[in-house]
């Protein structure tokens, strides 16, 4: 058969950081432990300079590449300079945990980036091929990371588990994905669309395709009832993984979902719409009320996810526009909090001391003024309080369903997010009003202080003029 | 100059902060001085309101979501912003002296200026989510300032039931208030107001009422959210004073106030905001007589005035809302100073129980008396403004006719109600100043140091001079608030003392009587009281809150219990119900396509498969049967490959079979020989479910197979096979040639899955429960018989690989086949021995294998063509005859060799631990 080559231009990125990362893997080999920082360097670098790539390259028209398996659009390029600058926030904060640990070994790093790699193809995946590759590419290196620690029982059971549901879950994805194919003849995303709107929903084997597709789907988000590995993945991993995990995927899950259900299936909007609002309703009530009973803070904020992951679902399954740019923002503005509330959680973690429960953070204004500080702005901007991000983001998505006549979905939102409140202030009050139990003085080297500090005050900054970050992805999802 | 006020408090709450150093009076200057000047400012605009001008400001802020920073002061605007700044300037002086040496004045004062800003910001915002943002913001200030002393576990209990219930309001008040912007096309109050008549004509319109009352009236403290303004006087007195009863709480009847020309004049509007109002007027009124706190029976008072307000903004006449408007400016000024009055009794005697403070006339008769004309004025007493508003309502109840028959009641319940407030403002006159001597007090009191009782005294001034001369004091001010509130022109009304003998005279002597009455009979009413006392409010917010507690703490454990097994269930199970939803509104497709029609043989093969996999799961507890089991349940498979004509699978899916279930045979002597038995219901459950997904996968199976099929692939390949790749046995070809790129991939990743195995398996196993090969005497027979059929063995893995491009077999196979034949010589003989015949190094295989599949690709390159182009000639073999040479077989012997090396690197691993496989 004849070859002809792709253009190659448009997946520069992804082919520096495949590069850079083989590169990484093999200089690390040849590294004495005290040279580590070298890797960790490397892998800096690479996030630096595949961010210069996107950001030189920023696609203001879509374009489609390797066969049509690859597109190349503003909503990629937005959401993979997000990926790098939040996996670059996750591989900073959680350099010196890991040293702590004797974790600190190539490992991490060059796990972390293959996932990076998984999860740029997923955001620019063009066909459903391309959509599988990219999510296993990330999984496959998340199940490794989360037993990274490998003589820690509960991260092994933790990865052992998370293991055996996401494989169930990528195998009921891919069953979906042949029989979306088996329906339409096309993996293509762009082609796959034409045939859906030819043939509509008669084909009852489409409709079966789309439920295992929504299936895969909503495991890959943690949504309810497909949420089991969440909490005890997030229990138990090592914090710094768990920081991964919780972070830059959620972005490439929203991608994957958009490239699925919206490019791909856009014209089944009206079924898939139902099933989103069942688990956009089970996510919101079931994350925030197990919330409340939890004590160890990282299960906590697993469960908050699954709740974010319920709001996020609500500006999707508005159909609109107004709706994706709202979840968009949303998802960004999720990972900029999650970075920095584990972020802040590895700083309090010390040799010998993992910080993990709620009563951790008793009297932290105390012992750090300025970290409990950021720590209220994080929480309170998860709790949705005005006057920070995390309000207008959930705002938006309340707004877009508003819009499209579900105000009921909005006032139950609503209901939950002030039960969600409950418990991000708890953690508010250990902070401000109660005594510390340890007086340890914090260590935190410098660099982590500055992008910590300005993880915090973006929140703000934002909170006072998000117009910018709005306007931008609701010009990546138009243009 | 609007934006200005709002932010001069904002910014300037750094201010106290630092002027910390320089001392408490430096610190009480500088907050006074910021507030002072937002108040100039705010007169400066006053002259443009009184000349019936509205002064208006903008700046597009969050376009997206039609939220700008747009400005607006009117009358009502005017009004609230002179008391908030006015009654705050009362209030920092009060808080200098009123605070204990040791507590951090800056901090308060910082946050009463935020406050102050936040609140200024409702009043005078034009946008109304701009109004919501300032809203919420209030309510975390109000946090802050109730938990002030946050080492007192009340402080912060009542901050955060406060918080929890007005900041969720504000949430649902947000969601009423996007509805209503929806409804009325615009967020900006200059039009909104203007939309009235639309806006109560949709159908949206009691939705967004009810929404928007929620916000009201957990702001406004109304039944049945009241419950946390008591628990909120944990808070220091001043915050008390400022917030609780003059501002804050006021929000929420301001926005009725705010939107009365949008939402007003409607049966809902009136049922809903008149009933709320009605009751937690009588409710409040009747339980403030039974609070022994000193604050709690203010925080109950408030409420019952607040319901006062609410009630006659919600009677929806222009008369009822001016006199709304009148008492909001009333009972700021006398709750208030009773607030700093009540403070003052507490900071000179360390108490604040009714029971114990008796008899304080005697220790501080100026303060006594200041406290006793501004609790007149609460009880509407003549000549005190309160009486004057008091009247205007009960004129109000009067002339309400809209509910026919009954409407006697109102004026009936208006006076019970006024009742009750006399009932308690004279319980807090005679309690408090006489009744006997003081008991068992902390400190013995004294009259509070001169600045601490200034405020007082300015109120209570305020409140004899607005209650003798109304029309020259307040009068204009009522006037243009009232007109913004109303909308129209207002209707002519009198703010004399004296109006003649009527009514409303006789309602207010009525209830001063009664009042009296009731309070020299009080004995038996506590006992009533005690009795059966009324469901508190938040006792059964607390226990629902402990209920939902329980509740999260029930469904984690439930749902959450960390054992995989029941994940995985749920998983399945949410799964099929997915799929039952998906199948619901089509059922099974018709049968478009007829798929093969089933026999006997097929049946048979169906029921061993699934009887081969019960099998496996049954035995999963003796490891060894259940892997013979998952064997079985694998050769049927091969059977099924060949009754369906494809031997090309059948073949690979045999080889593979046996060689995996020698690798698990090994593998399998290092798992534990013990295994925990399952609770006995598990395996029905589990059953149950696998039969159902089975039967679902089954259907859909069906399905799939009964629609038509889409145009195949495989014509393609049928028709390409011969003719591009040289081969007959498309499998093959599309393996080593169309897919040739794929392959090279693939083999490339057995080699490093291989590599990576061998090295993990060097790095230490634990020590193997059961030894690698039976013992010698026994397994003669094999050695024996191995030996031969090694040679033959690999002769048919030649065979297997030649014919493979035309004919099932392959690279693949051969190579399987052929580690087949080494492995059994491994498993027959002594692991250690064989090795050392053997002498294989298998890396290097891998390699040689890769760097053929390699060089093959490029060699076509060499020659011009794409990488992997194949080709192939005819050549005459001396005993086989015609024989086909296809480039693609270097490819394929590059395939055999990786497999086997592969194969034999992990058993030898697994099957000799320890031992330097690479």
């Amino acid at each position: 058969m004849n070859f002809v080559a792709p253009d190659f231009m448009p997946v520069l990125p992804e082919l520096f950081v495949l590069t850079m990362t083989c590169l990484v893997l093999v200089v690390d080999v040849f590294l004495e432990q005290r040279q580590r920082h070298i890797t960790y360097g490397l892998a800096q670098l690479t996030l630096l300079g595949a961010a210069l790539l996107t950001l030189f390259t920023y696609a203001h028209a879509p374009v489609t590449t390797m066969f049509g398996h690859y597109v190349k659009d503003a909503m990629g390029d937005l959401l993979k300079l997000c990926i790098y600058l939040a996996s670059a926030a996750v591989f900073l904060y959680s350099r010196d945990y890991l040293r702590r640990r004797d974790l600190f070994k190539g490992e991490y790093y060059v796990l972390g980036l293959f996932g990076v790699l998984g999860m740029m193809i997923m955001v620019s995946a063009h066909s459903l091929l391309s959509v599988y590759l990219g999510l296993e590419m990330l999984s496959l290196s998340l199940y490794a990371l989360v037993a990274i620690d490998r003589d820690s029982p509960v991260a092994s059971e933790a990865a052992m588990k998370y293991f055996v549901l996401g494989s169930l879950a990528s195998g009921m994805l891919l069953y979906g994905i042949s029989m979306v194919y088996g329906a339409t003849g096309s993996i293509d995303i762009q082609l796959l669309a034409d045939a859906v709107a030819k043939q509509g929903l008669g084909n009852p084997v489409l409709v079966f395709g789309l439920v295992f597709l929504v299936v895969g789907l909503s495991f890959k988000l943690g949504a309810v009832p497909f949420h089991m590995w969440v909490p005890d993945v997030y229990q138990g991993a090592p914090t710094s993984v768990t920081l991964y995990i919780g972070s830059a995927p959620k972005l490439a899950a929203f991608a994957l979902v958009m490239r699925i259900l919206v490019d791909g299936l856009g014209t089944l909007q009206a079924d898939w719409q139902q099933m989103l609002i069942i688990l956009a309703m089970l996510s919101m009530m079931l994350g925030n009320l197990v919330a409340i009973a939890q004590s160890n803070i990282k299960r906590m904020l697993a469960y908050s996810t699954i709740s974010h992951v319920g709001f996020l679902l609500l500006g999707i399954l508005a159909g609109t526009p107004e709706g994706y740019a709202a979840a968009m923002f949303y998802t960004i503005v999720y990972v900029l909090m999650a970075v920095g509330a584990f972020g802040v959680l590895l700083v309090l973690s010390r040799t010998g001391f993992e910080a993990e429960n709620i009563d951790d953070f008793k009297g932290l204004n105390d012992r750090n003024p300025w970290l409990a500080f950021l720590m209220m702005v994080i929480m309170m901007s998860m709790a949705g309080v005005p006057f920070m991000v995390g309000f207008y983001a959930k705002w938006m998505v309340l707004q877009s369903i508003v819009d499209i006549g579900l105000v009921w979905l909005a006032i139950l939102g609503v209901l939950f997010s002030v039960i969600g409140a409950f418990y991000y202030l708890r953690v508010v009050k250990c902070l401000y009003f109660d005594k510390p139990e340890d007086n340890t003085p914090i260590e935190m080297s410098r660099d982590t202080e500055v992008v910590i500090s300005a993880n915090g005050l973006l929140l703000v900054v934002l909170g006072l003029y998000p117009t910018a970050l709005m306007s931008l992805c609701s010009t990546a999802l138009l243009g | 100059m609007l934006a200005l006020i709002i932010l001069l408090p904002v910014l300037g709450a750094a201010l106290p902060l630092w002027l910390q150093r320089r001392g408490r009076n430096a610190c009480a200057w500088g907050t006074a001085l910021v507030v002072t000047l937002s108040m100039i400012l705010l007169l400066g605009l006053a002259p443009a309101v009184f000349a019936g001008r509205l002064v208006q400001w903008g700046l597009p802020w969050i376009p997206a979501l039609g939220l700008n920073a747009s400005l607006r002061l009117d009358g009502l605007g005017l009004l609230f912003g002179l008391l908030i700044t006015g009654i705050g300037l009362l209030v920092v002086l009060y808080a200098r002296y009123y605070l204990a040496a040791h507590d951090n004045l800056a901090r308060l004062y910082a946050l009463l200026l935020l406050f102050m800003g936040a609140m200024l910001g409702i009043i005078l915002a034009d946008n109304v989510l701009l109004l919501l943002l300032f809203w919420e913001l209030t309510s975390l200030c109000s946090f802050l300032l109730v938990g002030y002393w946050h080492e007192r576990g009340d402080a912060r209990r009542g901050a955060r039931l406060a918080l929890i219930l007005t900041a969720g309001g504000g949430l649902a008040l947000l969601a009423g208030l996007l509805w209503l912007g929806q409804v009325a096309g615009s967020f900006e109050l200059s039009t909104v107001l203007l939309r009235g008549d639309v806006v109560r004509s949709d159908p949206a319109y009691l939705g967004i009422l009810l929404l928007i009352l929620l916000g009201v009236c957990t702001k406004s403290a109304q039944f049945p959210f009241h419950f946390w303004l008591p628990q909120a006087m944990a808070a220091p007195t001043p915050v008390s004073a400022y917030l609780h009863s003059a501002t804050m709480v006021k929000a929420g009847v301001f926005l009725l106030a705010r939107l009365f020309p949008v939402l007003a004049g409607t049966e809902a509007w009136f049922s809903l905001v008149g009933g709320v109002g009605l009751f937690t007027l009588l409710f409040a009124a009747y339980m403030a007589l039974f609070q022994h706190d000193l604050k709690g029976l203010l925080a109950y008072s408030t409420i019952s005035h607040l319901g006062l307000i609410t009630l006659l903004l919600g009677i929806g006449t222009p008369l009822a809302a001016v006199a709304g408007v009148f008492h909001i400016i009333n009972h700021a000024t006398f709750k208030a100073s009773l607030f700093m009055a009540a403070g003052i009794i507490e900071h000179e005697s360390g108490c604040r129980d009714m029971r114990q403070l008796n008899g304080l006339f005697k220790y501080m008769p100026q303060t006594a008396l200041l406290a006793m004309v501004a609790a007149a004025a609460m009880a509407g007493v003549p000549l005190l403004n309160g009486f004057l508003s008091k009247e205007m309502f009960f004129a109000e109840t009067v002339h309400l006719a809209r509910l026919g028959e009954i409407s006697l009641l109102f004026p009936m319940l208006a006076t019970v109600a006024g009742v009750f407030s006399v009932a308690y403002s004279a319980r807090f006159i005679h309690d408090v100043f006489f009744n006997g001597e003081p008991i068992n007090l902390p400190r013995l009191p004294h009259e509070p140091p001169r600045y601490l009782r200034v405020p007082v005294e300015i109120l209570v001034a305020l409140c004899l001079l607005v209650g003798m001369l109304p029309s020259y004091t307040v009068g204009p001010l009522l006037a243009v608030a009232a007109s913004s509130v109303v909308g129209t022109a207002l209707p002519p009304y009198s703010l004399a003392i004296w109006h003649g003998f009527n009514l409303p005279l006789l309602m207010s002597t009525l209830a001063l009587f009664g009042g009296v009455l009731v309070y020299s009979q009080r004995a038996i009413l506590f006992r009533l009281h005690e009795r059966y006392p009324p469901p508190v409010g938040q006792l059964l917010f607390a226990a629902g809150l402990n209920r939902l507690l329980d509740g999260a703490r029930w469904l984690t454990g439930w749902l959450e219990n960390g054992a995989l097994q029941r994940y995985l269930a749920l998983l399945v199970l949410a799964a099929l119900l997915a799929g039952l939803v998906g199948l619901w509104p089509t059922g099974l497709p018709a049968t478009v396509h007829p798929g093969p029609a089933l026999n006997l043989l097929d049946l048979v093969f169906g029921l061993l498969l699934a009887l081969m996999a019960l099998l496996t799961v049954r035995w999963h507890e003796r490891r060894l049967l259940a892997l013979l089991a998952a064997g079985g349940a694998g050769l049927v498979v091969v059977l099924a490959f060949v009754r369906f004509s494809a031997p090309d699978l059948a073949l690979t899916q045999l080889t593979v079979e046996v060689v995996t279930t020698v690798l698990l045979l090994l593998a399998l002597r290092f798992l534990p020989l013990e295994m925990r038995q399952n609770a006995l219901h598990r395996p029905w459950r589990d059953m149950l479910l696998a039969l159902a997904a089975g039967l679902g996968v089954a259907a859909l199976a069906w399905g799939v197979l009964n629609t038509a099929p889409q145009p195949a692939l495989a014509d393609y390949f049928l028709t390409h096979s011969l003719p591009g790749g040289g081969g007959t046995n498309v499998v093959n070809v599309i393996l080593v040639d169309f897919r040739g790129f794929d392959t090279l991939g693939e083999t490339t990743v057995l080699v490093v899955a291989a590599l990576g195995i061998a090295a993990l398996l060097a790095g230490g196993l634990p020590q193997p429960v059961a030894p690698a090969v039976v013992s010698l005497p026994r397994a003669l027979l094999l050695q024996i018989g191995v030996r031969p059929l090694l040679a033959l063995t690999l002769l048919m893995a030649v065979y297997l690989f030649l014919r493979g491009h035309n004919l099932p077999g392959g690279g693949f196979v051969a190579g399987l086949v052929a580690a087949l034949a080494l492995v059994t010589q491994y498993l027959a003989d002594d692991f250690r021995a064989v090795t050392v015949r053997l002498t294989l190094h298998y890396p290097r295989y891998m390699a040689a294998g890769l760097l053929l599949i390699a060089i093959t690709g490029a060699l076509s390159m060499v020659l011009g063509y794409p990488f992997l182009t194949s080709t192939f000639v005819h050549v005459q073999l001396p005993l086989l005859g015609d024989f086909e040479l296809a480039s693609a077989m270097a490819f394929d012997l590059g395939v055999f060799l990786v497999v086997i090396a592969t194969v034999l690197a992990i058993l030898l691993g697994l099957g000799d631990p320890g031992r330097e496989a690479v």
